[in-house]
């Protein structure tokens, strides 16, 4: 399930797959610097426009913004959501097991919009909310993802683990967790991947992040101001995405190689 | 020898005496919530923040009593679990959940006078903490008794029907019944839209992805640059790709004046579509690619060798055996759209998504609400209902992805 | 020395073994036979806890296995399976190492264990030790299996199937790897498996298992020539018992003194069994062959007539427990 297709069918051509998210980072500083003194490009766009760069903030700003509320929902995300899953799937939190598994597949149904609409009567306006909703909506991949890696865990490496005389603890640091490694760090990807695309909902509850030149742009009718954000938004995704890539490739030449 | 594996390893005789402790620890939380927090609040007027009643203060001693016994009466159950007693647990769930809206019935009369028409009644914390809790203790008493996802769906129905007919007839205080009846024509105008925007879009993507798949399935290059463009499409925020639409639609609908007269412009249904199908294929050309790959080669080796031509083999084979998983790629599409449906009307493409940004804009809660509320409801319908259809047509011996632990 | 005695295992209101009773003494070799279901496996694992018996005791030299701390015991109880279990993110030198390094064994230690137990089940280091599980043939991977089990020196070596999986020819030839290891270690060993054939070439001491129960044990003869009942009589393969039981049988033991005939030309070793011998007779259509020691020197001869007639040694060899 990956996101960066583009970026593998591409490397499948012979590029350096170490190249990828150093190609997107260099893209995304070009737009988030380049984008100021771009007014003759965007003024094809928009001809008839007052105003064609975005100027209420810097777009480096808002990045910087966006980044933090994504990676503080993330930190929060990937704690809660594999301590979730390792619990359930202990001997003596298993009761919670089918609850949680069911919960972590029905959670994506809730649409984040309307988790952040519901989330904003409770907690207010501003950043707050969001996160709050980025974490329910991102805890979800990393639970089901946690719970499923660590139960595609063979059950005889399981059940020799034991017999060898680890302890629980041991067998969950040195054969279980290792092994669901990959499978979690895909749920982590997924889950980061989505709430950067969804952090830019919050423009819309007052957090300010790289969201907010495509509210501009959107109630302005302005195309060059939608595009300002949502390029560099969709290079941000691409950069992480690509980043993670790497990261799975190299747990993955890590158990593999001789 | 797998089955016996399969069993958790006993322990030590006195702890052979083993109570539900989902439901034990989701009630007791319940019970804890009940008390402590305001069941209700009453405010005057729409923007004005409420003043909270407790449980005592809300339905008094009799319905608190109430709810505490059939609350503590479920966690009694859950202490000697057997199939008898989830069943009747079961039944107790569903009693609470139909007898909420009566609850709010009692508070309104108690604290609205009906005196002062522009009071409202908002449900408090403890009442969606209820809501929510009852719904996981569904979920744990369905999973315990393995009923089918459809009873879910039977279950959602049957409490939406009964709340609203309290909510029409008898609950003239609560304030999203006022907000409701505020812009009544208005609601069902965009529920309309909201759910036609979604089956348009839906089959859209369904016919479309249903092509693309199968020039995928032929064609191995394409298959590598389509699923690259389908995933780049999603790394674009949803908001941002309909924003994207308004300038080309708005251009062509320039152009040709054909097309206006036809409806398109830049804002509106026609940028909302195709976003949306822009968004929907992905998931559904994987699961259709998915669905169609994964019947197994020996199977369709069989129909060869049994003389079926391959259009024969297509319709009578691969099509019926890859269905369920169509199903669930159809299941998945939906429940997106649904939810995206509510950010295009951010590009004034209406649907329920109006209330929810009009709401934040007038810091109105309830409204919000208004616009929030159906969506979810129509995303967990929408979502049991394709998983139950997808069940349904999977053949009986394997196992439903979602039923798997 | 492991002591089962009346333990039973319930799974709810299934029973999966009832009141079973066994006597394994130090150095001996145990094998449980049964169709699948039977309880073999899980009287196996109730002796490592991996299982916990509901009734009855089971004592490991002198103690009840419950006295022990479980993770203890298991350090001290080697355990082999039939998909070997093998970490698959672990090296094959890493693996084998596990259990010294959960006793805290030094480096040093752990790595002289390691390289002596790849020499001994002929896994060559500078081949495999860096190897990955997913690199190695089926073989392999439980020739490392058994090198993990072996790496702390235990007394006690239980082993679940662990040839189930793999074809003939190495299931063979592993066999008698495990023979030729245990001749030389004298581990106290209980192995279940169903292959019949197997437990009779390895064992000294059969279990019969059926729904949960000891349907009879005793030596591979014992079963062999007195089987308790139809079920046994199937398990040990019907008509084909009585090779079977030639097959437990050495020729050493059978052959006549060197008689005034000439030397038959067929000439067959010693240390062959009688199943070899009859086999060699069909081959060379004769009923009579000459007994050579391991020079080649005759030392006796062996004739169908009496093969047939002293199949059966005397009652005094054999063992009834």
């Amino acid at each position: 399930m990956s996101h960066n297709a583009l970026g593998r069918s591409l490397t499948a051509r012979g590029a350096n797959p170490v190249m990828w998210p150093a190609i997107w980072l260099v893209l995304l500083m070009v737009c988030v610097w380049g984008f100021p003194y771009a007014d003759g490009v965007l003024r094809v766009i928009e001809p008839d426009a007052r105003q064609v760069v975005y100027q209420r903030a810097s777009l480096a700003s808002l990045l910087v913004q966006h980044l933090l509320v994504v990676s503080a929902a993330a930190v929060i995300t990937t704690a809660s959501g594999v301590l979730a899953a390792i619990v359930v799937t202990r001997e003596w939190g298993r009761n919670f097991l089918p609850l949680v598994a069911q919960v972590a597949s029905l959670g994506q149904t809730f649409p984040p919009v309307a988790v952040l609409a519901l989330a904003v009567p409770a907690l207010g306006f501003g950043t707050l909310p969001i996160i709050v909703a980025l974490v329910l909506y991102g805890a979800l991949p990393i639970v089901r993802n946690t719970l499923g890696g660590i139960q595609g865990v063979d059950k005889e490496v399981k059940s020799a683990s034991a017999a060898m005389g680890m302890t629980g603890w041991q067998t969950l640091c040195q054969v279980e967790l290792p092994l669901a490694a990959p499978v979690i760090l895909a749920g982590i990807r997924t889950s980061i991947t989505i709430n950067i695309s969804t952090a830019a909902i919050g423009a819309t509850v007052g957090a300010s992040n790289l969201g907010d030149p495509i509210i501009a742009g959107i109630v302005n009718g302005n195309m060059a101001y939608i595009i300002q954000g949502a390029l560099t938004i969709a290079l941000l995704a691409l950069t992480v995405d690509s980043l993670f890539e790497r990261l799975q490739e190299r747990l993955r030449s890590r158990f593999y190689t001789s | 020898m797998a089955l016996l594996d399969a069993l958790p390893s006993p322990r030590m005789s006195w702890r052979q005496w083993r109570p539900n402790s989902v439901l034990v620890v989701l009630l007791s939380v319940l019970l804890v919530a009940v008390w402590l927090f305001d069941v209700v609040s009453v405010s005057p007027n729409r923007i004005v923040s409420g003043q909270g009643a407790g449980l005592v203060e809300a339905v008094g001693w009799l319905g608190a009593l109430l709810v505490s016994g059939v609350i503590l009466t479920l966690v009694l159950l859950s202490l000697q679990p057997s199939r008898q007693n989830y069943q009747v647990a079961l039944v107790g769930v569903c009693l609470l959940l139909l007898l909420m809206p009566f609850g709010l019935m009692v508070a309104s009369d108690r604290l609205v006078s009906s005196d002062a028409p522009p009071a409202r009644l908002n449900m408090g914390m403890a009442y969606w903490l209820m809501l929510s809790l009852l719904f996981l203790c569904w979920i744990e008493l369905r999973l315990r008794l393995t009923l089918p996802r459809r009873w879910t769906v039977l279950m959602l129905l049957g409490v939406a029907i009964v709340w609203w007919l309290c909510a029409m007839w008898a609950l003239e205080a609560l304030a999203l019944g006022q907000e409701f009846r505020a812009r009544d024509d208005e609601f069902w105008r965009a529920l309309r839209q909201h759910i036609s925007l979604v089956s348009v879009a839906v089959a859209i993507s369904i016919g479309l992805g249903l092509s693309l798949a199968m020039l995928m399935r032929r064609y191995a290059n394409f298959q590598k640059v389509a699923f690259g463009v389908l995933n780049f499409l999603q790394t674009i925020p949803s908001i941002a790709l309909f924003g994207l639409m308004l300038g080309p639609l708005a251009w062509l609908a320039a152009q040709w004046p054909l097309l206006s007269q036809l409806g398109v412009s830049g804002i509106g249904w026609a940028p909302a579509l195709l976003a949306l199908v822009a968004y929907s294929l992905l998931p559904m050309v994987r699961n259709t690619y998915i669905a169609l790959e994964q019947v197994s080669p020996e199977t369709l080796e069989a129909a060869r060798g049994m003389g079926m031509r391959n259009s024969q083999r297509f319709w009578q084979v691969r099509l019926p055996l890859a269905l369920p998983v169509l199903i669930e790629g159809i299941r998945i599409t939906s429940v997106q759209a649904i939810g995206l449906t509510a950010v295009a009307a951010l590009i004034g493409a209406g649907g329920l998504g109006a209330f929810i940004f009009q709401g934040l804009g007038q810091a109105a809660m309830d409204m919000v609400l208004l616009g929030a509320l159906p969506i979810l409801i129509l995303a967990l319908i929408a979502d049991a209902g394709l998983g139950a259809l997808s069940d349904i047509l999977r053949p009986k011996n394997t196992v439903p992805p979602g039923e798997a632990q | 020395m492991i002591e089962l005695a009346h333990v039973s295992k319930r799974f709810g209101d299934a029973v999966a073994v009832d009141d079973i009773s066994l006597h394994i003494p130090k150095g001996k070799f145990c094998a449980l036979v049964g169709t699948s279901g039977c309880g073999k496996s899980t009287t196996l694992r109730m002796i490592n806890r991996l299982i916990e018996h509901s009734e009855g005791d089971i004592i490991l030299d002198g103690q009840p296995i419950a006295a022990y701390d479980p993770v203890k015991l298991r350090r001290r109880i080697g355990y082999v399976i039939q998909h070997t279990g093998l970490f698959p993110h672990w090296t094959v030198a890493r693996n084998i190492g596990l259990v010294p390094r959960l006793l805290k064994w030094s480096a040093a230690e752990v790595q002289a264990k390691v390289d002596e137990l790849m020499n001994l089940l002929g896994l060559p280091k500078d081949e495999f030790a860096h190897k990955y599980p997913h690199q190695l043939s089926g073989g392999q991977a439980q020739r490392v299996g058994v090198a993990r089990a072996l790496a702390a020196d235990p007394d006690i070596l239980l082993m679940d199937e662990p040839f189930g999986a793999l074809d003939p020819i190495t299931r063979e030839k592993l066999q008698d790897e495990l023979a030729r290891l245990q001749a030389k270690m004298h581990k106290t060993v209980v192995f279940v498996t169903h292959d019949m054939d197997e437990a009779l070439k390895l064992a000294d001491h059969l279990v019969v298992m059926r729904e949960g129960h000891i349907v009879q044990q005793g030596t591979p003869l014992a079963l062999l020539q007195h089987p308790q009942d139809p079920f046994v009589e199937s398990l040990l393969g019907g008509l084909e018992r009585g090779l079977k039981q030639a097959a437990l049988t050495r020729v050493k033991d059978h052959m006549a003194p060197m008689g005034p005939t000439l030397p038959a030309q067929s000439r067959i070793p010693a240390a062959f069994s009688l199943r070899q011998g009859l086999s060699m007779m069909l081959r060379d259509h004769t009923d009579r062959l000459t007994v050579v020691d391991q020079h080649d020197v005759p030392v006796g001869e062996l004739t169908l007539r009496k093969i047939v007639k002293e199949a059966q040694p005397e009652q005094g060899k054999v063992r009834e427990s």
